[in-house]
This record gives structure tokens, C-alpha cells and sequence, in this order.
């Protein structure tokens, strides 16, 4: 770990503005840190070596000259995952389908970040166009565990999560379908944020499941997660599904008091399946909120045991009717193996896909069918309209619930691999939140014996992002996590 | 609702996929066990609910529409860039009308 590899990104920018350290200095650190570890770790598919430093140095010109534009995130070298397109920078999704993909434009939130100063600094590993919880999906690597090589990161967002929690990047964006911020973030010991659907634009997102999808901030810290989100958010003309509300100031609202408010405890969250030290490591963090002044209340969300088959209708429903646009016509792979335009198609899909985007396309493709539209398709939009009534009911109640990201501890490579069905079953605590469309943030509330990191889920009413963090940071500061020594 | 091989492969054929014998086997395995969990939703009671199509509904939602404007996209020469096969302002695919 280098001396900045840990630091807060605020700490970060006051170096900078002192000029007690350069942006080269700082993105030269992050970039040796890189070169140090990733071939263990393997958090990245690109790394943009070069080009940082050049931003770098033009920062540090402008920077000496008195011509900075103090951006919110001026000098501080970022990592995007690999499904949010970069304009003249290699995004594939992981997969072989897209290998050579060169965007010819920015998604609005890589614009953002550059308006705000931030640096490129790569692209980040995941489950093939996000769909996994354990970046094991990659048609390229599997992404590490820093806290055990022998782990998975979580996914998909796995080697964005697994890049700050080795300090390769001081802050990541991730894409978050089904849980697939938190997750890794909980599995990696760093802080995730799902925000509500639409307070990020989606545009140059690389669409999974266009009702689902939301892209969010990864980082160290509650208060770093904040100024990412603060940098991103907002109304985009670009996606008509970007929310027109104000963006509140997420970073002065923080240090706000949380005495008095009411946090809702799912009964249905604490059920079989739910690890022994995860449950015990939560339970505690959930007695430091009463300390805080919060009051505990017990709520019901009834249809949780079925979330996971809702999920994995509507999200591979939607996926194969996305996914549609990988034909080998207009960008990607195209199979050598045609006789006409059909067999183009099939070979070029066949060949470009892996295993689960493939299994999921015929998941979706079957839902959507002729005679099983209504019962699987129709079926879990019903139930998904149960599924958000149980959250409007619990937030008549209570200002926010909270519970676990995941029911287990991070797994080792290869351990779920064969059982789809039982990897799908890692999702149960975060899908919700997606088939909702409200906000979760995952952050560490203690480490296992085995020293794996174990992550707390807080999920708040829509668009209530600045309350979420105000007491995800409370709770961070009250908890006050002890981290091991990193392994690597 | 048991699956079989040639209701798969006619999956198959509606997503534009195919598979060999092997992974096809493997294939109608895992999409059974995913169809017996599925089934579990049939115990759920969904009479007079309506679909949710849309991740936040009603006022919450705030997405304006707005008026439907000639804007500037990419130029003819970028957006072939990333083309298999282009021929001068065109993608280029195999014959489709012999």
C-alpha cells in the first residue's frame, strides 16, 4: 500500500490545492500501486498508464500557473468499470463480443467526472455485461479478493470494488442491476452506493436491464461515496429516465445528527441462510445505531422470498431483448463462420457470448414467449408491484431499513461457479432494492475470524440519498471498523 | 413445467443462439431447475395487482417527456469505426436476396 493509497479523496484534493503533492505525484502512486499488485489481484482490463499521466501533468501546468478550475474531483485519478463507455478507450463488458469496442462518446457520467477534473486511470474487471455476483463471468479473468487471493471480489462490479480495497484507485463507478455495487463492496470491506433509479444518468451505461440498471460511486469511505455521487447525479437530457429533481449537497448534509430517527429491522432479512458471524457482526453494528439515538423498530417484508424469482425473470427478460443489438452488424465480433445473414447472427452471438449471458438471453427470451409471457413474465411484474408496496408500507413506518448485502462471507473462486441457481441465491438482501428502484449503500461493519470483510445494508426511501449517507457515515464513525493488515 | 431439448433448442433459435450436444445437455438442466424454482411465484396471489413496468411510478418518478428535436448525432464516418465490415457509408453485411 502506498502512502496515499487509503487516504480520503477530500485529503487528496487539500494536498493538491496546498501543492504539497502534484496530481503526477499522486496518479504516478497509484499507478506503481497497480503495476505492484494487479497481476494478483487482476482488477483491470485497461489500464490508461499514459494518458493519466498526461492529464496529470496538464493539471499540474494548470495548477502552477493559477489557471485550475478547482473541480469537485480536480486531480484525483478514478477507475470506471469496463461497461460504461470512454470515448477512445477499449469497453468491454467482458466479454469477447465487444473485445475491440473503441466508444465513439462519453457516458454522461464520465463527462461529469472529467468537468470535475477527475483522471482515468482504467478500466475495471466484471461479470460479463454485469451479469454475475462474482466477476468470475469475465471472458477475459477472474478479479481476486485482496483480503484473500483464493476468494472472489464479488460482483459484478468485482474488480472496481476490489481496485479501492487494495488502494489501485482512491474511488470507482459501478453499475448496480441486482446488487452489484454493494455486493462487492461488502466482500471487499469498501463502501458501495445504489442509488434511486434515475438520480444517474444511464447514458453510455451499457444496458442489462434498462428498469433495473443504476450506476453508482464505490470508495473507502461513506464520505468519499458522497462526493463521487455529488459529481455524477443529476437530470441528463440524454436518458429520459433520469430523474428532473435537484440534486441535494450530500457532503454538508453529512455530519448531521441522527438522534430520533426510526430504522426498520426485516424479520424476513435474519431468516435461515443468513451466515452465523455476519448475523452476529450486524447485530452489533445494529445496537451501535440505538447508541446513536436511533430507535429500533421490527418490520415485515413478506414477499423477500420471493424477490429472487422476480429478479431473475424481469432482469433476463429485459436483458434479452437488450442484448438483441450484439449482431455483428454495427460494432463487436463478427464469426467468419456465414453462409447467409442467419447463420451470421447465430455464430456471431454463439461464438461473442459466454455462458451465463448466454443462459440468460434463453431465460429471457423464454419468459417473453408465446404461452409463458403471462405466467412467468406478467407473474413477476405483479409481484414485483408487491414487492415495492412492502417497502411504501415500512416506510410509513420507519426512515430507513437495514440489514445484510449478502448471506454469506466472500466464497472461493470456483466454489459456486456450476450451480447457477445457487449463485442467483446470493442476491436475496440486494435485488429488492432494484426491483424497488430505491437507494442502498453497503459499508464494512466488521471482519470475519477468517479476517473477509462483512458488509451492513442501509436502503432508504426514494431520492433520500442524502439522508442515507448522513447515517451511513454516523454508523462508520460509531463502529469505527478495525481493519487487518491487507495480505497483499 | 418440465423443458425439454427441442423446446430449448427452439429457444435457442427465437434468441439467435445455438449450442452443441454437450452444452445443450447442460443447458436443459439448468433451465429446468431454474423453471421448478420459478414455480414458487405460483403461490403468490397477484389477483387485481397491477405490473410494474417501471423501477419509480407516479409523481416520484419526475421524467418529464419533452418535445421530439433534430439533434446533432455522429458522423457517418465514426459511426463505422467500429464496423466488421463497412463499405463506403454503409454497414456491410452478407447477401440477403440472392
Amino acid at each position: 500500500m502506498t502512502e496515499f493509497g487509503q487516504m480520503p479523496i477530500k485529503q487528496l484534493r487539500e494536498l493538491i490545492q496546498r501543492r504539497d503533492a502534484s496530481v503526477t505525484e499522486i496518479t504516478q502512486s497509484f499507478l506503481s500501486r497497480i503495476r505492484q499488485c494487479d497481476d494478483k489481484i487482476k482488477a483491470f482490463l485497461t489500464v490508461e498508464e499514459e494518458p493519466a499521466l498526461a492529464q496529470a501533468a496538464r493539471l499540474d501546468r494548470q495548477l502552477a500557473s493559477g489557471e485550475s478550475k478547482n473541480g469537485l474531483l480536480s486531480g484525483i485519478p478514478l477507475a470506471i468499470k469496463d461497461n460504461i463507455v470512454t470515448q477512445g478507450v477499449r469497453t468491454t463488458c467482458a466479454s469477447r463480443i465487444l473485445e475491440n469496442y473503441i466508444p465513439p462518446y462519453d457516458a454522461t457520467v464520465v463527462s461529469r467526472l472529467k468537468e470535475s477534473g477527475a483522471i482515468l486511470l482504467g478500466k475495471t474487471n466484471c461479470d460479463e455485461f454485469a451479469m454475475g455476483s462474482s466477476t468470475e463471468n469475465s471472458a477475459f479473468f477472474a478479479t481476486r479478493n485482496p483480503w484473500d487471493l483464493e476468494r472472489v471480489p464479488g460482483g459484478s462490479s468485482g474488480g472496481s470494488a476490489a481496485a479501492v480495497a487494495a488502494g489501485e484507485a482512491p474511488g470507482a463507478l459501478g453499475s448496480d442491476t441486482g446488487g452489484s455495487i454493494r455486493q462487492p463492496a461488502a466482500f471487499c470491506g469498501t463502501v458501495g452506493l445504489k442509488p434511486t433509479y434515475g438520480r444517474v444518468s444511464r447514458y453510455g451505461l451499457v444496458a442489462f436491464a434498462s428498469s433495473l440498471d443504476q450506476i453508482g460511486p464505490v470508495g473507502n469511505s461513506v464520505s468519499d461515496v458522497a462526493l463521487l455521487l455529488q459529481a455524477i447525479a443529476g437530470s441528463d437530457p440524454q436518458d429520459s429516465t433520469s430523474a428532473a429533481r435537484p440534486v441535494e449537497d450530500y457532503l454538508s448534509e453529512i455530519d448531521q445528527e441522527v438522534k430520533g430517527l426510526k430504522i426498520g429491522v426485516p424479520k424476513e432479512w435474519f431468516g435461515s441462510g443468513l451466515d452465523g458471524q455476519i448475523e452476529q457482526s450486524l447485530q452489533a453494528a445494529i445496537k451501535k445505531l440505538e447508541g446513536l439515538g436511533c430507535s429500533l423498530l421490527e418490520v415485515s417484508m413478506p414477499q423477500t422470498e420471493y424477490a429472487i424469482s422476480t429478479y431473475y425473470i424481469i432482469a433476463p427478460a429485459e436483458a434479452s431483448s437488450n442484448l438483441a443489438r450484439y449482431d455483428g452488424v454495427r460494432y463487436g465480433h463478427r464469426s467468419a463462420d456465414q453462409k447467409d445473414l442467419d447463420s451470421m447472427f447465430k455464430s456471431t452471438r454463439s461464438e461473442g457470448f459466454g455462458e451465463e449471458v448466454k443462459r440468460r438471453i434463453m431465460i429471457g427470451t423464454y419468459v417473453l414467449s408465446a404461452g409463458y409471457y403471462d405466467a412467468y413474465f406478467i407473474k413477476a411484474s405483479k409481484v414485483r408491484t408487491l414487492l415495492r408496496n412492502d417497502y411504501l408500507e415500512a416506510f410509513k413506518k420507519v426512515d430507513f431499513l437495514v440489514g445484510p448485502t449478502t448471506p454469506s462471507l466472500p466464497f472461493k473462486i470456483g466454489e459456486k461457479k456450476k450451480d447457477p441457481l445457487e449463485m442467483y441465491l446470493m442476491d436475496v438482501y440486494t435485488v429488492t432494492a432494484n426491483l424497488a428502484g430505491i437507494p442502498g449503500l453497503s459499508l464494512p461493519c466488521g471482519f470475519s475470524q477468517e479476517g473477509l470483510p462483512i458488509g451492513l445494508q442501509i436502503q432508504a426511501p426514494y431520492f433520500q440519498e442524502a439522508r442515507l449517507l448522513n447515517l451511513a457515515h454516523a454508523l462508520e464513525q460509531e463502529l469505527n471498523v478495525k481493519r487487518p493488515k491487507l495480505p497483499i | 413445467m418440465p423443458i425439454g431439448t427441442r423446446e430449448v433448442e427452439k429457444i435457442a433459435d427465437l434468441a439467435h443462439l445455438k449450442f452443441d450436444p454437450q452444452e445443450l445437455e447442460r443447458f436443459v438442466g439448468h433451465f429446468q431447475q431454474i423453471l421448478e424454482y420459478f414455480a414458487q411465484l405460483e403461490a403468490v396471489s397477484t389477483e387485481n395487482v397491477e405490473s410494474a413496468h417501471q423501477a419509480v411510478e407516479g409523481k416520484k418518478r419526475a421524467t418529464p417527456t419533452r418535445e421530439d428535436e433534430v439533434r446533432p448525432s455522429l458522423p457517418v464516418a465514426t459511426a463505422l469505426d467500429n464496423a466488421p465490415e463497412s463499405s463506403e457509408d454503409h454497414f456491410q453485411v452478407p447477401p440477403v436476396i440472392e
